[in-house]
C-alpha cells in the first residue's frame, strides 16, 4: 500500500452535507456527527461494517454569528416532553387529534398537548404558530430550566486556581504568567457580578488566601499539618469577584514577588488539592491547577517511573500511562459528585506523572494543558493566551447530558473525559465550547422496522448568568438495509474522532502496538469488505477501492498510528507527552482532531513577496501542501501548523532578503535562540498578520512559532520531518 | 515597728521574727513560722553595683559579705556560713582597715556585682497571644491598648504575634509581601518538633538528627527566626497593619454554645515557638484572653451554654470535670517554660470566668504578671498594660532570667518559697524534709521579677537541744545570704547578693526578746500566704479553725494574763494589731473564697503572693480614710461606725479603691454645689479623696479598680463587705452612720471577747 497514492485531505475536516440535506431540521453537524448517517437495520450489517457505529457530540459548539442557539422560555407551560421516554419536544414531533395530542418521535407515545401549549393545525396538519415556535422547526434549541430542574439554587461561576509555588516553579517564570493572566482576564470572566474566586498556594505547606472584602489586602494562612488539612476559613477563601475585586488584584499583584525567594523543593499536591476541595465542595465550579513539580509530600505522593525502558513491549507496558495511586481517581469521583471540574497544567522538565495528575481532568470533564519544560520567556505567550481562553470562554456550569435514541438502537459505551453517573448520564461538573464527546451505539433487536431513527442530545447545565437551561440537539437518519448505503453515508471525521478514542484507550489495558494493530485491522477488514461488495461486478483485480465518504481514511488511520499517544515506543515520545496528549485527544472536537492528525503545511515565502497581499487572501494564494519532504523546497519559507504550534522552516536558499527582514539582527544565529517577533518592515508585519489569521481560525489552543532552518540537526528532524507522517513509519507496521 | 521598715529599706526583707527561736521546739511554739518576705531587686538608690565578679567561699560557694571575718594581714578571710577560711586573691592585695572593697562595707549588706565579662546585651522578647473569640468590641478596645503598646515597646525587642480561637494562627511578621500566618488546629496539641518542621525552619539545612534544637546556635538560622521575632523598631508597621485588619473569631458559635477558644493550644504553640528560637533569653508570652478556654487540653468548660463554668463549690466537691485535666497542662506548660526562662502573662479581660484558676500555675512559677478585669475597654486593663511599657517614673523595673539562690547557717533549713519562682531542684543539706510551696531545693528559676516581686521564704530550725553553756552568749547569730542573678531591664546580667545576720535565743528567758522581735505585719502577710497555700492543696482543710488555733496558740504563749481571767489579757505592742489582722484575714478574700469565682480567687492569691508586706497588709485589711469639714483627712477604724453622712470616706482594699459619699455630702454633689463660686471648700473636700486615690493608682500595679459611690447606693456593697460589722441587722443599739451590714458575721469585739476567753485557759 503506498500512501503516496492517496488523496491527501488538504481542505481539513469536511463535514458531511448529505445529512443535513435529508432531513434539514436536524441540528448542526458541528453539535452531532454520526460516523455513518445510514443507520443499519440488522445486526449483519453492523458486524460488516467493521468501522465504529456512534456519534461525536460537541454540545456547546461555537456558532458562526446569526447562528446561535435559540433560546425558549416555556415559562409556566413547563417543558413539554415526552410522558414515557422524556423526549424533549423537537421538530420531527406530529401533531394530531386537531392539534391537542402530539406522537413522540422516539418512542411513538401519543401525549396531551397542555393548553397553554395548544394551537390548532393547518390542512397540512402542520400547527399554524410553527413560525413562532423554534423549538419544532430547529435542531437545536435551549430550553429555560424551571425549578424542578434544580436541586439547589444554580451555582454561581466559580474559578479556584491551585498554583505550585514551589522553587521550579519560581525559575520558570510560571507563576508571574499566570498571576498576570489571570488579573488581565478578570473583567471578561463570565457571569459578573456573581462570579466567584478563590485562590490556594502550596510548595511542601498548604497556603489559603483570606480575600475578605473589607481587607486592604490578602491575608495568608499556611497549613503544614500535612496529615490533618482543615480549613482556616469559613468564609473569604472563595468570594465574590466584584466585591473582592481590589483585594484580588492585589493579591494577584503580589503574587510573583511573595514567593521569588522560595527555596522549598517540595510539592505536597494531594493534600493541597484536598485543601481546594474543601474550600470549593459547598458551590462546586472550576478548579484551574498549575503544577510543576512531581507531587512528592502527603496524600497522593508519586514516584518517578516511566524511565524503565525495559517495561516497553511487556505486558506492565500500559500500567505507565494508568496513574500510580487510587488517590487520583477517588479524588477525582468525589470532586466530579460536587460539580468540581479540574483543569491540569503541568510545567516539568522533569517526569511529572501526566497519567496520574491528568485523571483529574479526565474524570471531571476538564483538560490537561502542558507545557513541557516551561520557560516563561519562551512560553509565556502560550501559556497567556490558552489560561486566557480557559478563563473567558463560554462555560457550562454542574452540567449533565444525555443521548437518547428510538427504539431498536441503544448507546452502549461513552468516549471522552467525563465521569459516567448511572449507565448513561455523563457528568459534566464545567463544560465548553471545546470539548466533544464520543459514543458507540449498538442495535438492540435483530431488525430495525422503522425508516427513521432520531437522536436527542440534551444537556442540563448552569449558564454563567445563572439561569438553568436545557440545550436540546435532534438529529434524525434513515434505516438502511444496505451496508454499501451505509459506507457511502460514512463520515470519517467522526470515524477517526471514535477510532481515535478507542486506540487511546486501548493503550491503557495493552501495548501501544496492540493499539495500532487492532486500528488498523479494523480500517483494512472495511475497505476489504467494502471492495468485496464491488470486485465481482467491476472485476477490480487487486486495485485498492473505496467509497469517496472514507478516501481520507487509511492517511487519517496512518496519521493516527503516528499520532503522540500511539506512535512508535519508549523512544519516540515522553511518558508525559504521550499521556498529556492522549488526554487532550480525547476531548477535541473532529475539527481540531483532524488538523493534528494531519497539519497545514503552507508555503509563504511567495506571498510574503506578493505586492498588495492582504492576510486576508491567504486562502486564496497558498496552499496546503501534502507532508511529505518533496513539498519544501530549499528556496522557499513554510509554516507547518497543527493546531497547536507553527514550525517555521526557512529554506537553506532562501533569500536572506527575507530572512533579515523577518528575524532582524538574529538573522543568521542559531534559530532555536531566536524568537520572532515583528519587525519594522513590511514583510515582518504580513508575516505576522498571516500567524495571526491561523490562530484566529481556532482559539482553542495557541500556536507558538519554533524557527528551523533546513539542515539544522536534529532539531529539524525532531520539529518537523518527524511529522512529514507520509514520509516515514515511525515504528508502525504499515 | 519603725526598725523593720528600715532593715526592709536597706535589704528589702522583712522577717516575722527578727530575733529568731533557736531551736525546734521553740520555733514550733512560736507558732508563725521562722520566714522572711524578700524583694530581691527592690530598687536602693544608694546600693553599689560593683563592676567585677564576686569572691567566694570554696568551700559553700557563699559570697564574701560584711559578716566575713578578715584577717588583713594573712589576706584571709572566714565564711560565716561554714567558717571555712579563704584566701583573698591577687588583686585584693590592697586590702586593709582602711581600704575595704565595697563588699565589705557594714551598711552593704546588700550589693550587686556586674562583671564585665557577661555584660550581654540580650534583647526583651515579646510574644503577645490574643483572643480572638471576642465581640467586636472587646476587639476594638484590645486592639487600640495593644497598639498603643507597640509604640512604647524598647525599640531593640523583638516582637512576635499570635492570635486564636477556633485555630491559632502564629503570624509570620517578617513575610512583608502581606498579612501571613501558620495555623494550627485548637483541638490538637502540636510537639514542639512537629512546629518546627510545619513551619519550615528547615528549609534551608537539613534538621539535626540529635539532641534539643534551641536557638541560633543550634541549627535554626537567625533568618529563619527573624521570621517570627522581628525587632520593634523593624515590626512596628506590619504589627500595626496585622491588628488593624484583625477579624474576630469568624466561625459561627450556635446560639446555645460557647465561642470555641484554643487557649492552651495557643499558648502551648507559643512557648515551643520562643523555646525555638530564643532559649534561655528573657522572654515574655503575653496572653490577652477575652473568655473561657473551651478547645484543647486546657479548655475549662464544654461549648455547652447548658453546662455552667466551674465554681468553687464545684471544686470543693470535685465534680468540675475539665480541672485537673486543665491544670494538669498547665503544669506541664509551666515547667517547659521554666526550662526555657521563659514568662507567661496573663491579661484576662472577661465577664466569665476564663481559666485564671487553672493557668496559674504558669504564671506563678515563671513569674508573670496577672490582670483581670471585666472588659478590655476597662481601665485596670487599659492603664495596667500601659504601666508595663511604661519606661519613665513609675517603671515597673520589669526583669528576667532570674537565678535565686540561698545560703544559710547550718542549723538552719529552708522549707521552700511561697512566691512566684520555680524549683529548680538543686538539693543540698539546706533542704528540709518538709516542703512548703517550692521546696525540697536551694534554688529557685524566677522567669520574670521586677521591684516589686517579693518571696516567702519559709525557714525550719533543726537545732535540737542547747547546752546550757552557750544559751546566754550573746554572739549567738543566724546568717541568710540570698543570691539573686538576672537579667536586668538594661539587658545585663547582674548578681545581688543580701547576706543577713539575725541574733537566736532559746531557753526560759528568751520571750521577751521574741517579743521585741516580732514583725507583726510581717507575720500577717506570711500568715496569709501560708493559709492559702494550705487551701489549696490540702483537701478539707479549715482555715478557720487553722486560723483561730494560731491565734489562740499566739496569744497564750506572748499574751500576758493571769490564767482564766479574760480580762487580765494584754498583748504587748508588738503583738497588739496581729488579732485584728487575723479576724480581717479570716473574713478577706483569700479565706472566704465562696464570695468569689475561681478565678477571682487564684488572681487575688498570685497577687498576695507576689507582693511586698505593706502592700500585702493592705489586701489583708484594707486602709480607710475619712474626710470632713470638722478636720484633716483622717485614718478611720475599718468599722460600720466610720460612715457618717457628712463625711467622705476613702476606701483602699488593694485591689479596688471605693470613694464612698455620706449621704450629705451625695445631696449637695447632686445639687451641684462643687461647681458654685461660694462652694470652693466643698469642692476642695470633694477632690481631695480623688487625688490620694489618684496617687494610689499611679503606683499600683495592676491598677485597682476605683469605685466612686454613695451611701445607700448598690456600689456602696463595695465599702460594707470591709468593715468590720460592729453594728449588724443581729445587734441592737444606736448605729451611728445609720448603717448596718447584712450579715452573721461576728463583730471584731465578739472576736476579741472569745479570743481572750481562749488565750487565758
Ligand atoms: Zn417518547
Ligand atoms: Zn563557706
Amino acid at each position: 500500500l503506498d500512501y503516496k497514492t492517496l488523496p491527501r485531505p488538504l481542505d481539513g475536516d469536511v463535514e458531511p452535507s448529505s445529512f443535513v440535506e435529508t432531513y434539514p431540521m436536524n441540528c448542526d453537524p458541528r453539535y452531532l456527527r454520526l460516523t455513518t448517517s445510514a443507520i443499519p437495520n440488522s445486526q449483519s450489517l453492523v458486524s460488516r461494517w467493521h468501522l465504529p457505529l456512534g456519534a461525536v457530540v460537541c454540545p456547546l459548539a461555537e456558532a458562526p454569528e446569526g447562528e446561535e442557539v435559540p433560546v425558549i422560555n416555556f415559562a409556566s407551560t413547563g417543558i413539554i416532553r415526552c410522558r414515557r421516554c422524556r423526549t424533549y419536544v423537537n421538530p420531527h414531533v406530529t401533531f394530531t387529534d386537531a392539534g391537542r395530542k402530539w406522537r413522540c418521535n422516539i418512542c411513538s407515545l401519543l401525549n396531551d398537548v397542555p393548553g397553554e401549549y395548544f394551537a390548532n393545525l393547518d390542512a397540512t396538519g402542520r400547527r399554524i404558530d410553527l413560525d413562532q415556535r423554534p423549538e419544532l422547526t430547529k435542531g437545536s434549541v435551549e430550553f429555560v430550566a424551571p425549578t424542578e430542574y434544580m436541586v439547589r439554587p444554580p451555582m454561581p461561576p466559580l474559578y479556584f486556581f491551585l498554583i505550585d509555588v514551589s522553587i521550579s516553579a519560581v525559575r520558570s517564570g510560571m507563576i508571574e504568567v499566570v498571576a498576570q493572566t489571570i488579573r488581565s482576564c478578570l473583567d471578561e470572566l463570565p457571569g459578573f457580578p456573581r462570579t466567584q474566586i478563590g485562590f490556594i498556594t502550596f510548595d511542601s505547606t498548604i497556603h489559603f488566601y483570606n480575600m475578605k472584602s473589607s481587607l486592604t489586602q490578602p491575608q495568608m494562612m499556611v497549613v503544614s499539618d500535612l496529615d490533618d488539612i482543615f480549613v482556616p476559613l469559613p468564609d473569604d477563601l472563595l468570594v465574590n469577584l466584584s466585591e473582592s475585586r481590589n483585594v484580588v488584584e492585589t493579591f494577584l499583584d503580589s503574587l510573583p514577588s511573595m514567593f521569588q525567594d522560595n527555596v522549598n523543593v517540595e510539592s505536597a499536591f494531594g493534600p493541597a488539592l484536598k485543601a481546594a476541595f474543601m474550600v470549593m465542595s459547598q458551590l462546586g465550579g472550576k478548579l484551574l491547577i498549575f503544577q510543576n513539580t512531581l507531587p512528592s509530600l502527603g496524600v497522593g505522593r508519586l514516584k518517578l517511573r516511566g524511565d524503565d525502558l525495559r517495561v516497553y513491549g511487556t505486558d506492565k507496558e500500559h500500567t505507565l500511562r494508568l496513574p500510580e495511586d487510587p488517590f487520583y481517581k477517588q479524588m477525582a469521583a468525589d470532586l466530579t459528585k460536587y460539580q468540581i471540574g479540574v483543569n491540569i497544567y503541568a510545567f516539568s522538565d522533569k517526569y511529572t506523572d501526566v497519567a496520574s495528575l491528568g485523571t483529574l481532568a479526565k474524570y471531571t470533564g476538564g483538560q490537561v494543558y502542558y507545557y513541557p519544560n516551561f520557560q516563561s520567556g519562551i512560553h509565556g505567550e502560550k501559556l497567556r493566551h490558552e489560561l486566557a481562553r480557559d478563563l473567558t470562554r463560554e462555560t457550562a456550569w454542574e452540567a449533565v447530558m444525555r443521548i437518547r435514541c428510538g427504539k431498536g438502537i441503544r448507546f452502549t459505551s461513552y468516549h471522552g473525559n467525563f465521569m459516567l453517573r448511572s449507565t448513561d448520564l455523563l457528568a459534566l461538573p464545567a463544560v465548553d465550547c471545546d470539548k466533544a464527546y464520543a459514543m458507540q451505539l449498538s442495535l438492540e433487536e435483530t431488525l430495525l422496522t422503522t425508516q427513521t431513527v432520531y437522536f436527542q442530545v440534551a444537556l442540563l447545565y448552569t449558564a454563567s448568568c445563572g439561569e438553568r437551561r436545557i440545550r436540546v440537539h435532534t438529529a434524525a437518519a434513515p434505516v438502511v438495509t444496505d451496508l454499501g448505503e451505509m459506507y457511502r453515508q460514512a463520515d470519517t471525521g467522526a470515524i477517526v474522532s471514535l477510532f481515535c478514542r478507542l486506540a487511546i484507550e486501548k493503550t491503557l489495558t495493552n501495548k501501544l502496538e496492540d493499539a495500532r494493530n487492532s486500528l488498523q485491522l479494523r480500517i483494512v477488514k472495511a475497505l476489504r469488505e467494502y471492495r468485496n461488495l464491488y470486485a465481482v461486478q467491476h472485476r477490480l483485480g487487486a486495485r485498492m477501492i473505496y467509497p469517496e465518504s472514507l478516501k481520507f481514511l487509511c492517511l487519517y488511520g496512518l496519521a493516527l498510528c503516528k499520532s503522540v499517544p500511539l506512535r512508535g515506543g519508549y523512544a519516540d515520545a515522553q511518558l508525559d507527552e504521550r499521556c498529556a496528549a492522549g488526554f487532550t485527544m480525547m476531548a477535541l472536537p473532529v475539527k481540531k482532531l483532524l488538523n493534528i492528525l494531519y497539519p497545514s503545511l503552507i508555503r509563504v515565502d511567495e506571498f510574503l513577496l506578493k505586492p498588495s497581499a492582504q492576510a486576508d487572501d491567504l486562502k486564496t494564494i497558498v496552499k496546503r501542501l501534502p507532508l511529505i519532504a518533496e513539498s519544501l523546497d530549499s528556496r522557499g519559507l513554510y509554516i507547518y501548523d497543527d493546531g497547536f504550534r507553527f514550525v517555521i522552516w526557512f529554506g537553506r536558499m532562501l533569500s536572506p532578503d527575507i530572512a533579515r527582514n523577518l528575524l532582524g539582527a538574529d538573522f543568521a544565529a542559531e534559530l532555536s535562540k531566536v524568537a520572532l517577533s515583528e519587525h519594522d518592515n513590511e514583510m515582518s508585519r504580513r508575516l505576522m498578520a498571516v500567524l495571526k489569521k491561523l490562530r484566529e481560525s481556532d482559539r482553542s489552543y495557541y500556536q507558538l512559532s519554533y524557527l528551523v532552518r533546513q539542515g539544522e540537526q536534529p532539531r529539524e528532524g525532531l520539529l518537523l520531518l518527524v511529522n512529514l507522517l507520509e514520509d516515514q513509519m515511525g515504528g508502525t507496521s504499515g | 515597728m519603725a526598725e523593720f521598715m528600715e532593715l526592709e529599706g536597706q535589704d528589702g526583707v522583712r522577717m516575722a521574727w527578727n530575733v529568731v527561736p533557736g531551736t525546734k521546739q521553740e520555733a514550733s511554739n512560736c507558732v508563725v513560722p521562722v520566714s522572711a518576705i524578700y524583694t530581691p531587686i527592690k530598687p536602693f538608690p544608694n546600693m553599689p553595683v560593683l563592676p567585677y565578679a564576686p569572691l567566694r567561699c570554696r568551700n559553700c560557694r557563699s559570697v564574701l559579705n560584711p559578716f566575713s571575718i578578715v584577717d588583713f594581714a594573712a589576706k584571709i578571710w572566714i565564711c560565716p556560713f561554714c567558717f571555712q577560711r579563704n584566701h583573698f586573691p591577687p588583686h585584693y592585695a590592697s586590702i586593709s582597715d582602711e581600704n575595704l572593697p565595697a563588699e565589705l562595707f557594714p551598711q552593704y549588706t546588700t550589693i550587686e556585682y556586674q562583671s564585665p565579662g557577661e555584660a550581654s546585651s540580650l534583647p526583651p522578647v515579646f510574644m503577645f497571644v490574643l483572643d480572638t473569640s471576642i465581640i467586636e468590641e472587646e476587639m476594638a478596645f484590645l486592639k487600640s491598648s495593644l497598639s498603643q503598646a507597640i509604640g512604647l515597646l524598647p525599640d531593640n525587642s523583638l516582637v512576635g504575634l499570635i492570635t486564636f480561637g477556633t485555630l491559632v494562627h502564629v503570624h509570620e511578621l517578617g513575610f512583608g509581601a502581606i498579612p501571613k500566618t501558620y495555623v494550627f488546629k485548637g483541638s490538637k496539641d502540636v510537639s514542639k518538633d512537629q512546629l518546627l518542621e510545619q513551619m519550615s525552619f528547615f528549609l534551608n539545612k537539613p534538621k539535626p538528627t540529635t539532641g534539643v534544637i534551641a536557638g541560633a546556635r543550634d541549627g535554626l538560622s537567625s533568618e529563619s527566626i527573624a521570621r517570627f521575632l522581628l525587632p520593634a523598631s523593624e515590626c512596628e508597621f506590619a504589627l500595626n497593619s496585622v491588628l488593624e485588619e484583625l477579624q474576630k473569631d469568624p466561625w459561627p458559635i450556635p446560639a446555645d454554645q460557647r465561642a470555641t477558644r484554643c487557649t492552651s493550644t495557643a499558648l502551648s504553640v507559643a512557648a515551643s515557638l520562643l523555646g525555638a528560637c530564643v532559649p534561655g533569653s528573657g522572654a515574655r508570652i503575653m496572653a490577652f484572653i477575652g473568655g473561657p478556654s473551651t478547645e484543647g487540653p486546657g479548655a475549662i468548660v464544654s461549648k455547652n451554654l447548658s453546662e455552667p463554668i466551674r465554681s468553687h463549690k464545684d471544686l470543693d466537691k470535685d465534680s468540675a470535670p475539665h480541672y485537673h485535666k486543665a491544670v494538669k497542662f498547665y503544669e506541664a506548660l509551666a515547667k517547659q517554660l521554666v526550662h526555657q526562662g521563659h514568662v507567661l502573662d496573663l491579661f484576662a479581660c472577661a465577664l466569665d470566668q476564663v481559666g485564671v484558676a487553672e493557668l496559674k500555675v504558669a504564671v506563678e512559677r515563671t513569674g508573670g504578671l496577672v490582670v483581670l478585669a471585666e472588659s478590655f475597654g476597662h481601665s485596670v486593663f487599659k492603664d495596667s498594660l500601659r504601666r508595663v511599657f511604661q519606661s519613665e517614673d513609675k517603671d515597673l523595673g520589669i526583669s528576667s532570667n532570674g537565678i535565686f539562690e540561698i545560703n544559710c547557717s547550718k542549723d538552719i533549713k529552708v522549707q521552700g518559697i511561697l512566691g512566684p519562682c520555680a524549683s529548680l531542684e538543686k538539693k543540698g543539706p539546706l533542704c528540709s524534709d518538709t516542703i512548703v510551696g517550692q521546696g525540697s531545693t536551694s534554688a529557685w528559676k524566677m522567669c520574670g521579677l521586677d521591684q516589686a516581686t517579693s518571696l516567702c521564704l519559709i525557714f525550719e530550725i533543726v537545732k535540737k537541744d542547747i547546752p546550757d553553756s552557750t544559751v546566754q552568749s550573746s554572739g549567738n547569730q543566724f546568717y541568710f545570704q540570698f543570691l539573686t542573678y538576672y537579667q536586668h531591664s538594661t539587658g545585663e546580667m547582674r548578681l545581688r547578693v543580701t547576706t543577713l545576720s539575725r541574733r537566736w535565743v532559746a531557753g526560759p528567758g528568751s520571750i521577751q526578746d521574741l517579743i521585741a522581735g516580732f514583725d507583726q505585719e510581717a507575720a500577717a502577710v506570711v500568715m496569709a500566704r501560708f493559709v492559702s497555700f494550705k487551701m489549696e492543696i490540702e483537701a478539707e482543710f479549715d482555715p478557720i479553725r487553722w486560723l483561730d488555733k494560731a491565734l489562740i496558740h499566739i496569744c497564750s504563749r506572748f499574751g500576758d494574763y493571769q490564767k482564766d481571767s479574760p480580762s487580765s489579757f494584754s498583748l504587748s505592742p508588738r503583738f497588739s494589731i496581729f488579732p485584728q489582722f487575723m479576724f480581717h484575714l479570716r473574713r478577706s478574700q483569700f479565706v472566704q473564697v465562696f464570695n468569689n469565682s475561681p478565678d477571682e480567687t487564684a488572681y487575688f492569691r498570685m497577687i498576695l503572693n507576689r507582693e511586698n508586706v505593706a502592700n500585702s497588709v493592705v489586701m489583708i485589711q484594707p486602709s480607710l480614710i475619712s474626710y470632713s469639714f470638722q478636720s484633716a483627712p483622717e485614718p478611720a477604724l475599718l468599722d460600720v461606725a466610720a460612715i457618717a453622712a457628712d463625711r467622705i470616706l476613702l476606701l483602699d482594699s488593694y485591689f479596688t479603691i471605693v470613694i464612698f459619699h455620706g449621704s450629705t455630702i451625695a445631696q449637695w454633689r447632686k445639687a451641684g454645689y462643687h461647681n458654685q463660686p461660694e462652694h470652693q471648700a466643698f469642692a476642695q473636700l470633694l477632690q481631695a479623696p480623688r487625688g490620694d486615690a489618684d496617687a494610689i493608682i499611679k503606683e499600683r500595679f495592676p491598677v485597682p479598680r476605683l469605685v466612686i459611690c454613695d451611701q445607700h447606693g448598690s456600689q456602696a456593697r463595695f465599702l460594707l463587705a470591709k468593715l468590720n460589722p460592729s453594728a449588724t441587722y443581729n445587734s441592737d443599739g444606736h448605729h451611728p452612720g445609720g448603717d448596718i451590714i447584712f450579715t452573721d458575721d461576728v463583730s471584731f469585739e465578739v472576736f476579741l471577747d472569745h479570743l481572750q476567753r481562749l488565750a487565758v485557759q
